[in-house]
């Protein structure tokens, strides 16, 4: 074949590498997210073939609806309580890891098993731990504090157990992100510190905290949208329950596509859940850029 | 030339998504290897007698109503399958399933007034059949025979009173620790659980004429008596003892009575094949009732094999088709020469259940499945938050409007 210049020669060569993923993409990514936003503006139920156009009427009905409004809430706190635990947890698990210590392997893969289980297993192996007589209660009763409750029916301990399951599970993998963000600081750094005087803690703040920034960033959006989304502990472990004191706007978006036959009005909850995680993003760009030390 | 082969393979995928089904598809969900075994010899029982049919059975291993939901929104739909009684309102009301009175009329020998009145109508919408009740199960009193013997019970409970006399009687502090470690009765904050008492109290959740009813004196009432089994600490909850459900908490002894379905029959044969339990009717309030729970066998509207399916349902749920599902135990029959036939009524655990169905009633409420989401966090509200009753209710009633369906 004959190309007028290298760079069309480049172009038609990488274009045609790409084009079979490029189209199994849009077919089943780009095109699906884009049809989403359109069956949201109709009342699109699958088995009726008359899907009448709503405009917004599934938006407005959405900010009606008390269990969205909840959902919006526990979804919110969830994401409030598990990031920032469980960046700060995985930084430090990987600051330890990144030690010199006995049974360094061990522990790394300890902390990194629960992230490589299946979410179902995991769920279900911890509403046994939070059961009545689970062995939470029964550690915490060991402990000498009073504990009697089933952590999973009740409406208070609900949202915070599941958040507590994520941590657990999750941070064991940003652990990798970080140890590998630790492992390209150079060592002259803190043996420039050490000559100065600095302390461990004085260098973990001031080394490397700054210098594993671009982690950091990466650690924050990826699990910011992880929390967003969060869907398989909340099905497996409460189904939103009791009264809703755990329903999260993912669970939200299946009940009602998936059982209540609603399709544009579950694509409307889940626009506004994609809005909801598009818009922390960009402020997390904005105001804490990966790269401003 | 390579992207000509690109779009060969793109051709081959999209004519073989198209493909029109030429033999009649039969599906159903998987429970168990013994219940798929049955499903199969009434099959090749059924290959005996109409060779001329051809069909396949292809059941659905998980995911159930959302793959049945996709199949009949993209046009494949399978010719003959299987449908909760409880989601059947909605597909019927958004008129996806094919009348099968026209069926009904000319098969004679199907004789639909064997059914037992309560299924015979069960899957009736606006005047027209759209599905046969191919079995049911129905919420019966199981009660462990050792624990009534040790609290000198010889009668079994037959009223709300008696069921509040007995559960006392029944609750027990056996190593003397302060905590009561064998409970009377065993409860769980699900409106299914409640809605037998709310029946026996002449309440309903909505009526016959679309009105709900939910917020009403007498369903108020039979919340408050339900409650107050386990306020009073008599009855308890799956979830007080780290267990699963209901039925559970009975296999492990730890309470005496238990509301449930047949289904825990087979359960307690399994975990605890020691336990030697009995099965009476639900005591009564005003009047006796119970639920029902029956799935339903349909045709959909887009099929196009229409008799074929017929000729399957029609005997499948004929007397010889449901004689060979049922004979063993693992449903319970519709019909009611089969019902006799397999000896249910001398059966001291299956006639209960057969005497139970003459009052049952069935559960299949008239609405988009979301009543049911929002009326079991109502529930959970009055249970673990301890709201008002009345006052819940109320509020459920007023917001239960919205999901009519017509």
């Amino acid at each position: 074949m004959k190309f007028k210049s290298r760079k069309k020669e480049q172009f038609f060569w990488g274009y045609l590498f790409l084009a079979f993923p490029l189209l199994l993409l849009t077919v089943f990514v780009f095109f699906p997210i884009g049809f989403a936003f359109v069956v949201s503006f109709f009342d699109w139920n699958m088995l009726i073939p008359d899907k009448p156009f709503v405009g917004l009427g599934n938006y407005i009905e959405l900010f009606q609806d008390p269990v969205f409004i909840k959902a919006i809430k526990n979804t919110i706190i969830y994401t409030l309580g598990v990031v920032p635990v469980q960046t700060l947890l995985s930084l430090f698990l990987a600051f330890i890891m990144n030690q010199k210590i006995r049974g360094r392997a061990f522990f790394r893969t300890a902390f990194y098993i629960p992230a490589i289980t299946s979410s179902v297993v995991t769920s279900i192996i911890f509403v046994w731990i939070y059961s009545k007589p689970g062995l939470l209660n029964y550690l915490l009763n060991s402990a000498g504090v009073e504990s009697n409750i089933d952590w999973l029916t009740n409406p208070v301990t609900v949202l915070p157990s599941i958040m507590m399951l994520n941590i657990w599970t999750t941070s064991g993998y940003f652990m990798v992100s970080f140890l590998a963000g630790l492992q390209n600081i150079p060592a002259s750094l803190y043996e420039a510190a050490k000559i100065d005087g600095a302390s461990q803690w004085q260098q973990f703040w001031k080394i490397t905290v700054p210098m594993v920034r671009p982690v950091t960033y990466f650690v924050v959006i990826m699990s910011l949208i992880g929390c967003f989304q969060v869907f398989d502990q909340i099905f497996i472990m409460s189904s939103g329950g009791p009264d809703n004191a755990s329903t999260t706007m993912s669970y939200f978006v299946y009940q009602n596509s998936f059982k209540y036959f609603r399709f544009g009005f579950g694509a409307a909850s889940a626009a506004i859940l994609a809005l909801l995680i598009f818009a922390t993003t960009v402020i997390q760009k904005k105001y804490f850029p990966p790269d401003a030390y | 030339m390579k992207f000509n082969i690109i779009l060969l393979f793109v051709a081959i995928f999209v004519i073989g998504c198209s493909e029109k089904e030429s033999v009649t598809r039969y599906t159903s969900w998987q429970s168990s290897q013994t219940e798929e075994k049955i499903i199969r010899s009434t099959l090749s029982d059924f290959d005996k007698v109409h060779p001329e049919v051809a069909y396949q059975f292809q059941p659905i291993p998980g995911n159930y109503p959302e793959k049945i939901q996709l199949m009949l929104g993209t046009g494949k739909a399978p010719d003959l399958f299987w449908l909760k009684g409880d989601t059947s309102p909605a597909y019927m009301s958004f008129d996806v399933l094919e009348p099968l009175d026209p069926f009904l009329n000319k098969d004679t020998a199907f004789d639909q007034d064997d059914f037992f009145p309560v299924f015979r109508d069960a899957f009736k919408h606006k005047g027209k059949n759209y599905g046969v009740a191919k079995d049911f199960n129905a919420y019966v009193l199981f009660y462990n025979k050792k624990m009534f013997a040790e609290a000198g019970l010889d009668t079994v409970p037959t009223t709300w009173q008696e069921l509040y006399d007995f559960s006392k009687k029944l609750t027990k502090d056996k190593d003397g620790d302060g905590k009561t470690d064998q409970f009377g009765f065993v409860i769980e904050p699900s409106i299914d659980i409640v809605m037998p008492f709310a029946y026996q109290n002449g309440a309903e959740i909505i009526d016959e004429d679309g009105n709900v009813k939910i917020g009403d004196k007498e369903f108020i009432e039979a919340v408050e008596f339900f409650m107050s089994l386990y306020r009073d600490g008599i009855a308890t909850n799956p979830a007080d003892m780290g267990a699963g459900w209901m039925g559970d908490v009975f296999s492990r002894k730890q309470c005496a009575m238990t509301i449930s379905g047949a289904w825990l029959i087979p359960y307690l044969r399994d975990n605890a094949p020691n336990l030697d339990y009995g099965v009476i009717e639900l005591p009564r309030g005003k009047k006796k009732s119970t639920l029902a729970f029956s799935v339903a066998m349909v045709i959909p509207k887009q099929s196009e094999h229409k008799e074929d399916a017929w000729t399957l349902l029609s005997y499948l749920n004929g007397k010889e088709g449901m004689k060979t599902w049922t004979e063993s135990g693992i449903a319970l029959p519709t019909r009611k020469s089969v019902a006799e036939e397999n000896g249910f009524y001398d059966d001291p655990v299956y006639s209960v259940f057969m005497n139970s169905v003459k009052y049952a009633k069935l559960y299949k409420i008239n609405m988009q499945e979301r009543w049911f989401d929002e009326s079991q966090a109502a529930m959970q509200g009055i249970f673990y938050k301890k709201n008002d009753i009345g006052e819940t209710l109320k509020g459920l009633a007023k917001n239960l409007e919205k999901y009519k369906l017509d």
